[in-house]
């Protein structure tokens, strides 16, 4: 059978592959995409203090270290068994804040926006973040001050851009200081204005995306989210629940202590990406999303009025859940406005710049578990201890992970629209890509790589020779 | 006149801490100096370039270990594709006149070191480059003025 493979996908984070494989009559049969580099953190930490694992952990990824620093540090304090100060905790929930904002701008302005800007089918030479700078310098300049802004806040906090410290096992390092709250603070309107303007750019060009709003990973699903009493927008502090797509909850109050009972990971022989599935379906049936989408279908309210606005205008997209994964993006645009607006909130506490941010404990548990919403989606770090405070294993199930069966779903479905004939085009390549894009994949995160980002498709016959093949 | 030092590497492979321990050792002695030091270059830093008149960046290469080199770089045309993880200087310089309308002078030091294996602290010759670096860039910022 043809197969056609794109080998490597570009614009994401990490190095991977999709094969397409053809029928006799040239129609894509079926659809992979293989994650084709290793990391191996879950492994290489065995044998560490339990204490070293925020940091450890942090390296796993130069976009999302700040997730991890923060459910690694999570699964120390259940280890510790400590409720950390509550200043620490609001401290912690602004740096998972700002991670998300820096990560969103990232993802929508750097790697998906020229899709947006200069069209699926434009010169492939040109659709990047150059052509955008080229033709829509506003945008690229709003890009580049929203993330900055999102890394300085990290940066304030955590001593650094990337690879922050500060978030420790039972709290954080050291109190906030007045003077960086103020500046802070004093940044939060620019933000909100650029991230306004994006929403309406992107409404306003929804209607000319009909064909991949259609196909673009559009289908029923369930979807995983923390949750809480409020069913407010949730991403520090809650539980896990599953709803199906008519919004029903289908599992809820999972914890870290009962999260294996609901959610399986699989291994696969073409890809180092496990596929993560509802486990009272099983890997066949059990597929679900995370993420962006998956937080707004899931929460009543966004809990900060400019986002609860956009939330009520997002809803009136489809009757029950929003499906199309093309509206990840727009997902991700009102979850920057919502991140802003609390964090304001947030800065604006009376407790915020208290001195009580540690707590301090030996080991009470020989098991921790840590959840938290990363910017991708639900991340979990679990660790076992020794006696001597050594990690004898651990597990993260990673946002990528639990997106994975949704991922290959979507590309098998975007393939199947777009991709025709034994010839293959950019313009039908490009979507085939642009659906994993809408995921925002984090690769380096969830297999445990180095390595560039190029693109590699094969398509491959009926009798499994490739017969065409395209490479950026 | 505004400076801005970038030092850059990562503080975790040896002698590519080169960058970050250079600024470290010449902050109190350039107090009208502003400093990023940072694991790699982002896009980001092109906001930051535009509002200076000279920006010397401060990084570690290979080649025969504890020299140091001293280029002029000027904004590159042809900018790299993607800016998630790293962009060269002169990428930058090029970012912040497209973007911003204005790019500083700029200089590129860079001290070749003798190892990159993960270890934390310089080797002897990544020391000497060190030297080197923090004896020239007071130098070349005192005489910028002049080679303008």
């Amino acid at each position: 059978m043809p197969t056609i493979t794109i080998d490597p996908v570009t614009r994401i984070e990490g190095h991977s592959k999709i094969t397409l494989q053809l029928d006799d009559h040239g129609d894509v049969q079926e659809a992979r995409f293989h994650v084709t580099q290793v990391r191996g953190f879950e492994k290489l930490c065995e044998g560490r203090p339990f204490t070293e694992m925020p940091a450890l952990m942090a390296r796993i990824c130069g976009i999302c270290p700040t997730s991890h620093l923060l459910a690694s540090s999570k699964a120390c304090d259940d280890i510790m068994a400590v409720r950390i100060p509550e200043t620490a905790e609001k401290l912690r929930r602004i740096m998972n804040l700002a991670q998300i904002i820096q990560s969103h701008a990232l993802s929508f302005f750097y790697l998906s926006s020229p899709d947006f800007l200069l069209g699926m089918d434009s010169d492939p030479a040109e659709r990047n973040i150059l052509g955008v700078i080229a033709k829509h310098p506003e945008m690229a300049r709003d890009g580049i001050r929203l993330r900055q802004f999102g890394q300085r806040v990290l940066e304030t906090l955590g001593g650094k851009r990337v690879h922050p410290g500060w978030i420790v096992p039972g709290g954080v390092s050291h109190p906030l200081q007045a003077d960086q709250r103020d500046l802070i603070l004093s940044e939060l309107p620019e933000a909100i204005q650029i991230t306004r303007r994006a929403l309406r750019w992107f409404k306003g060009q929804i209607e000319s995306f009909r064909a991949e709003v259609r196909s673009f990973a559009n289908f029923p699903s369930m979807f995983l989210a923390m949750a809480n009493d409020h069913n407010e927008f949730s991403a520090y502090n809650g539980w896990l629940r599953f709803i199906d797509t008519n919004l029903n909850i289908v599992a809820d109050h999972i914890t870290g202590t009962d999260y294996q009972n609901y959610i399986g990971e699989s291994c696969n022989d073409d890809s180092y990406l496990k596929s993560t599935y509802y486990k009272p379906l099983g890997l066949h049936d059990g597929m679900y999303r995370v993420g962006p989408l998956a937080r707004l279908n899931m929460c009543q309210s966004a809990g900060t009025p400019q986002a609860d606005e956009e939330l009520a205008e997002f809803r009136e997209l489809e009757r029950h859940s929003v499906l199309s994964s093309f509206y990840y993006h727009y997902a991700r645009l009102i979850e920057i406005l919502f991140s802003i607006e609390r964090m304001e909130t947030l800065l604006n506490d009376s407790e915020i710049l208290g001195k009580n941010v540690r707590a301090h404990a030996s080991p009470n548990n020989f098991e921790g578990v840590g959840i938290l919403e990363a910017p991708r989606g639900t991340l979990i770090h679990h660790y076992r201890i020794d006696q001597n405070g050594l990690i004898e294993s651990a597990n993260m199930v990673i946002a990528t992970g639990h997106n994975n069966l949704a991922i290959n779903h979507g590309v098998l479905q975007v393939a199947r629209q777009f991709v025709r004939g034994k010839k293959l085009e950019q313009g039908m390549l490009n979507r085939v890509e642009a659906v994993v894009r809408t995921f925002d994949p984090c690769l380096s995160c969830s297999t445990h790589a180095a390595g560039a980002m190029p693109l590699d498709i094969q398509l491959l016959g009926a009798d499994g020779e490739i017969i065409d093949r395209l490479r950026r | 006149m505004r400076v801005l030092l970038v030092g850059y590497g990562n503080t975790l492979r040896g002698d590519d801490a080169l960058g970050p321990m250079a600024l470290e050792r010449l902050r109190p002695a350039l107090p009208a100096v502003e400093f990023v030091s940072c694991h790699q270059l982002g896009p980001e830093l092109a906001a930051e370039l535009s509002a200076f008149d000279l920006a010397i960046f401060v990084d570690a290469r290979e080649g025969e270990p504890g020299t140091v080199h001293v280029e002029r770089i000027s904004p590159e045309s042809s900018a790299p594709a993607s800016l998630t993880h790293h962009v060269k200087p002169a990428a930058l310089l090029a970012l912040a006149l497209s973007l911003y309308g204005r790019a500083p002078q700029a200089m590129l030091v860079t001290g070749a070191g003798a190892s990159f294996a993960n270890h934390e602290g310089l080797t002897a010759k990544g020391e000497q480059a060190l030297h080197e670096i923090c004896r020239l860039v007071p130098l070349l910022i005192r005489d910028f003025p002049a080679m303008r």
